[in-house]
């Protein structure tokens, strides 16, 4: 217990309190600075290869944006001066900019201030430059119609930004430092041949423009140190001013200088591209060593060493992903996802929790914040006062740590052909989406594939019920289907259908992405692209794969039990009658939804053949997806998460046979029953997720868990809990987090919102503020079944 | 296969003894708390138990009954009014009911079927140090039922732990000492003239079944329900206290809050509460 004890002592300090507030308080702006450069970029170079164009615009952007320092910082640097600005990239996406800019201050999800000059400066200089010249518009020109065709069944993403969800190796850049890099780069290129002298060109490029940037902060620490007049300040800035010169030339030696390394790291990352999620994977991990030799020779207390993890901690929420509305909807309250991830084994199997980890919960502890998204990995080793540890803070309330299963996880990557070892060293991207690290581009979230909708085309003969028009295969309708082995035949087709068809869109996106967005700088920390002279975009990596969200598994598995007992079982209710209810909303046919509400078993309650029917339809999803491969070369497989897009999915969807009304949310998470549908407590929760072809979901799987702060209150409600844990890990599901909330605190929140400024709320797999949510998804929140009583 | 009557098998029991348990609730009791908290326990047969904030009016359920037991009553109070004298605890309102507003409290079961619902969450059990508890009603009131539902759980290894008011005879409770692994036992009131006053029944039975009890097993815990203005007045509690440390000095005593939910149970067995 030392570890704990010692934890327990250890204060948010002063400092860490006003920065916190500051972070709170920033008012969020539009931001041209980086658009006007990579504008400027273009216009004169017209016939540069696109890697050499976006090589050139971010160099200028790390040399010319302005920037600016928080004299009471100790880790220092953004993309912008002002803090969680929503950054244009034009050549990514610019046309829904063009029709949401001024409503950008009033949208009803993820708001940002824009100010007039800008509006006219965007309309004037940048978008007549842009307009047909980008990525979404190419897109758009080209696919638009197949797109659109296909959109209620599946939404195809990472249309208008570049793709992220990527752990960068760290560790690498942390041995060689930019210079170091730069270094390897220039002597491949003497060697390279001749069409990969261009991709070291760029490489070098963005590295000495990497090298410039940092610079340029230990410059303007320096001028504000000696400027100011207060001693402790001007200390501080000196120091910044130090570590920074010192990462401009070398790597870092020390713990300080290895945390600002990193920040630097993911801040270039986002000027390259505006891409949700880049990770900053298992820091406990590789930072490690420098935290041990710090505390070994240097004298660093813990007390110093959370204060510095505590300002990486206030960073990671400086930097906000602005989406469209359309898909701010989907994602909603920014998540950008620097995933951490804490604890888990060595490639050895070995426990790998050490004291970092324990640092890092209680950096989540005072910070609370929507950032870091902080992963714990446990298995079937993982020491009690560890997964205590998580306990106490997932209590707290914040929704963080959410945890992860070795177990369950480790196995599914491998199935997927990654070594052992990279999948043992395994980490976490976006929200939950699994990844190895350092050498992989997952194409998480290419796209999201409404099974409900499909079976809802299945059940009407491939129209849509809420309009009538034909959008899906025409298998013939309920009333045809004599029994249930005909209509879960038709069910199949109607979704290998749309499988064919998004795989097609996905090809055709990700070739957009090579031809538009090569990315040299994330190249330099992806292996093996620096090796190979090949671009990330273009298939660098040495893991290819892409990941398909598979929605919703709940809604699939109640309605098709209605179907199987009720319908073809029982004949409790005929086939027409049914049809007719869904088609109409179940007006008139109250008593009749109460009936496929309540007379036939509900995922989540550990009823085998329903849970089953949901496992059984994943499987068949699962499996038309390896039918295929990537443009890289690479596997897709199945994701089960929904961020928050189960709440405009469900709106596409009309009334199902599980007695769901239309355009009502679909359940939440990925593998979470049905909302108020589960009424036998966690233990059967889990039993049924468990059920749900997991080891299929290779790509990361979600489930929420709703508990009530007073079950952690007292020793005997944290053990119960840490007992559920460690049966979680013995259970085969990937991936549990915890929203611990009262629902009159929420209440008081959507009347009051000022006063839980705040108030943190697990979404899906990420954190946001709960205030700056749109009402229907906070209502759907709080809706959700409450465990703990 | 001998088969009792429960009404009630609650998963993820936290409260119930040490670590994440199974509660299985038997039927029936021999007191009669005016506060009692599971008052469908009291009664060892099957009821009728109407939810009427599931109810959704729609009266199918007066049209199925032959018995013509039941009565819709649009006019306020409750909608559907049961004549319990005239029911024949036919099934046939509780399976049409579309909202389970009408269900059952109780059904009878055999062990083997309580031992398949508790084998569920073995795991957690094995995580938690928890188990199986008996509960009720009181469950010494079937016995038997309950020393089979023990045996079964020794046999394949669950902890047991038991909910009980001890108002049973002194052979009764002989036979489950050696089953049960944690004895939780009500000690609601000191004075015999006050428990018969609010239980129906001296308290004489009780105490000496404790002391004979806690004398013979080393897992006991006593569960005070602090009942306003019956049960948690000071003197009550201490003289409780005394008496338990008098018997042994280190026999735990929790304190149970009054359960919010318990008027609503009795306005669904069409009873009334007397403790509001």
């Amino acid at each position: 217990m030392t570890i704990m004890k010692q934890l327990l002592d250890l204060n948010m300090t002063e400092r860490i309190k006003a920065l916190r507030e500051r972070a709170l308080a920033s008012p969020r702006y539009l931001s041209l600075e980086q658009a006007r450069i990579i504008t400027r970029v273009y216009r004169k170079s017209p016939d540069l290869p696109v890697n050499l164009k976006r090589a050139r615009a971010l160099a200028c952007a790390l040399e010319e944006m302005p920037i600016a320092i928080d004299p009471e910082e100790l880790i220092v640097g953004n993309r912008t001066p002002d803090g969680r600005a929503g950054v244009v990239f034009p050549e990514a996406g610019i046309s829904w900019l063009e029709e949401e800019i001024e409503t950008l201050p009033t949208r009803p999800q993820d708001t940002f201030e824009v100010r007039e000059q800008d509006i006219h400066d965007f309309r004037t200089a940048i978008l007549p430059y842009w307009r047909g010249k980008n990525l979404e518009d190419d897109i758009y020109a080209q696919y638009g119609a197949e797109i659109k065709a296909i959109e209620k069944v599946v939404k195809i993403n990472q249309k208008d930004h570049a793709q992220g969800h990527i752990c960068p190796h760290v560790a690498s850049w942390l041995r060689h430092g930019p210079t170091g890099l730069l270094q390897q780069a220039r002597e491949k290129q003497t060697q390279a041949s001749a069409e990969k002298v261009e991709f070291y060109q760029g490489v070098c490029l963005v590295l000495e423009g990497a090298i410039c940037f940092i610079k340029r902060y230990a410059d303007l620490a320096d001028q504000l140190a000696q400027s100011g007049t207060d001693e402790a300040i001007s200390g501080n800035l000196r120091k910044v001013a130090d570590v920074c010169r010192q990462l401009a030339e070398g790597p870092p030696a020390s713990f300080r200088e290895a945390l600002q390394s990193v920040w630097f790291l993911f801040v270039i990352l986002h000027m390259e591209s505006n891409a949700s999620s880049f990770s900053p994977g298992r820091m406990d991990q590789y930072l490690y060593p420098y935290y041990e030799r710090d505390v070994r020779d240097g004298g660093l207390t813990e007390q110093a060493a959370l204060e510095l993890i505590e300002s990486i901690w206030i960073k990671f929420n400086q930097i906000v992903y602005m989406r469209n509305a359309h898909s701010a909807r989907f994602f909603a309250g920014f998540p950008i996802g620097f995933n951490v991830a804490i604890g888990g084994q060595t490639d050895r199997g070995a426990d790998a929790t050490n004291s970092l980890s324990y640092l890092f919960l209680k950096a989540q502890e005072h910070i609370g914040l929507p950032q870091p998204n902080l992963s714990a990995r446990l298995h079937k080793n993982s020491p009690d006062d560890f997964v205590d540890a998580c306990t106490r803070v997932i209590g707290l309330g914040s929704g963080m740590p959410q945890i992860f299963n070795d177990e369950s996880i480790v196995p599914a990557l491998e199935s997927q052909g990654i070594s052992h070892r990279d999948a043992m060293n395994y980490a976490v991207v976006g929200c939950v989406e699994l990844t190895t690290q350092g050498n992989n581009l997952g194409w998480s979230d290419a796209a999201m594939f409404n099974l409900v909708k499909a079976l809802e085309l299945t059940l009407n003969n491939g129209r849509c019920m809420l309009t009538g028009q034909r959008m899906g295969l025409e298998t013939g309708d309920l009333s045809d289907y004599d029994s249930y082995v005909d209509l879960e035949e038709a069910y199949g087709r109607q979704i290998q259908f749309f499988v064919d068809k998004m795989i097609k869109v996905c090809e055709w996106i990700e070739a957009m992405h090579q031809k538009h967005l090569p990315s040299p700088f994330l190249s330099t920390v992806v292996d093996d692209c620096m090796a190979r002279g090949l671009d990330v975009t273009a298939g660098g990596a040495v893991y290819n794969l892409s990941g398909i969200q598979a929605i919703q598994v709940a809604n699939v598995a109640d309605s098709l039990a209605v179907l199987k007992q009720l319908v073809y079982g029982e004949r409790r209710l005929s086939r027409e009658e049914l049809l007719a209810a869904c088609r109409n909303n179940f007006q008139g046919e109250e008593t009749l939804q109460q009936v496929c509400l309540h007379q036939a078993p509900k995922y989540g309650n550990d009823v085998v053949w329903v849970d089953e029917l949901g496992a059984r339809w994943l499987t068949f999803f699962a499996d038309q997806l390896q039918r295929f491969t990537n443009v890289r070369g690479g596997p897709y497989h199945m994701g089960l998460y929904t961020v928050s897009a189960h709440v405009p999915m469900g709106k596409n969807v009309a009334a199902t046979p599980d007695g769901r009304l239309a355009e009502s949310p679909l359940a939440d998470g990925g593998m979470s029953p049905m909302y108020g549908r589960d009424c036998l407590g966690p233990t059967a929760v889990l039993r049924s997720v468990a059920r749900a072809a997991s080891h299929r979901a290779s790509n990361g799987t979600l489930l929420n868990m709703k508990f009530l702060p007073v079950f952690f209150k007292t020793r005997q409600g944290r053990k119960q809990f840490l007992a559920l844990l460690k049966a979680f890990v013995r259970m085969g599901i990937h991936h549990v987090q915890f929203n611990v909330l009262r629902r009159e605190d929420l209440l008081d929140a959507q009347r009051n919102p000022d006063a839980y400024r705040g108030l943190t709320v697990r979404v899906a797999g990420y954190t946001a503020y709960f205030t700056e949510l749109a009402e229907d998804l906070q209502d759907e929140i709080m809706a959700r079944t409450t465990f703990g009583d | 296969m001998v088969r009792g009557t429960i009404f009630d098998i609650k998963r993820f029991a936290v409260h119930d003894g040490p670590g994440i348990r199974t509660t299985v609730f038997l039927k029936g009791c021999p007191l009669a708390c005016h506060w009692c908290h599971n008052p469908e326990g009291i009664e060892p047969g099957i009821q009728l138990w109407y939810h009427e904030s599931r109810c959704i009016r729609c009266g199918q359920c007066v049209e199925v009954c032959q018995e013509k037991a039941l009565r819709a009553d649009p006019s306020g109070g409750s909608f559907i009014q049961i004549n319990r004298e005239r029911c024949a605890l036919n099934s046939d309102c509780v399976s049409r009911c579309p909202t389970h507003a009408l269900e059952w409290a109780g059904r009878e079961v055999t062990v083997g079927e309580v031992m398949e619902e508790v084998e569920k969450d073995r795991l957690f059990y094995e995580m938690s140090g928890g188990g199986v508890t008996l509960s009720g009603g009181e469950p010494l009131q079937q016995a038997s039922f309950c020393r089979e539902i023990l045996k079964a759980c020794k046999d394949s290894g669950l902890s047991t732990a038991m909910e009980t008011c001890l108002f049973a005879p002194r052979e009764t409770v002989d036979t489950v000492i050696p089953l049960v692994d944690h004895f939780l036992v009500d000690l609601k009131l000191w004075d015999g003239q006050a428990h018969r006053q609010c239980t129906g029944e001296d308290n004489t039975i009780i105490l000496e079944n404790f002391r004979y009890l806690a004398e013979r097993h080393s897992h006991v815990t006593v569960r005070i329900p602090l009942i306003k203005n019956f049960t948690d007045a000071p003197d009550n509690i201490e003289a409780i206290e005394q008496f338990v440390f008098s018997v042994k000095s280190d026999i735990p005593i929790e304190k149970l809050d009054y359960n919010p939910l318990t008027p609503s149970k009795y306005r669904r067995l069409g009873k009334e509460f007397q403790c509001s």
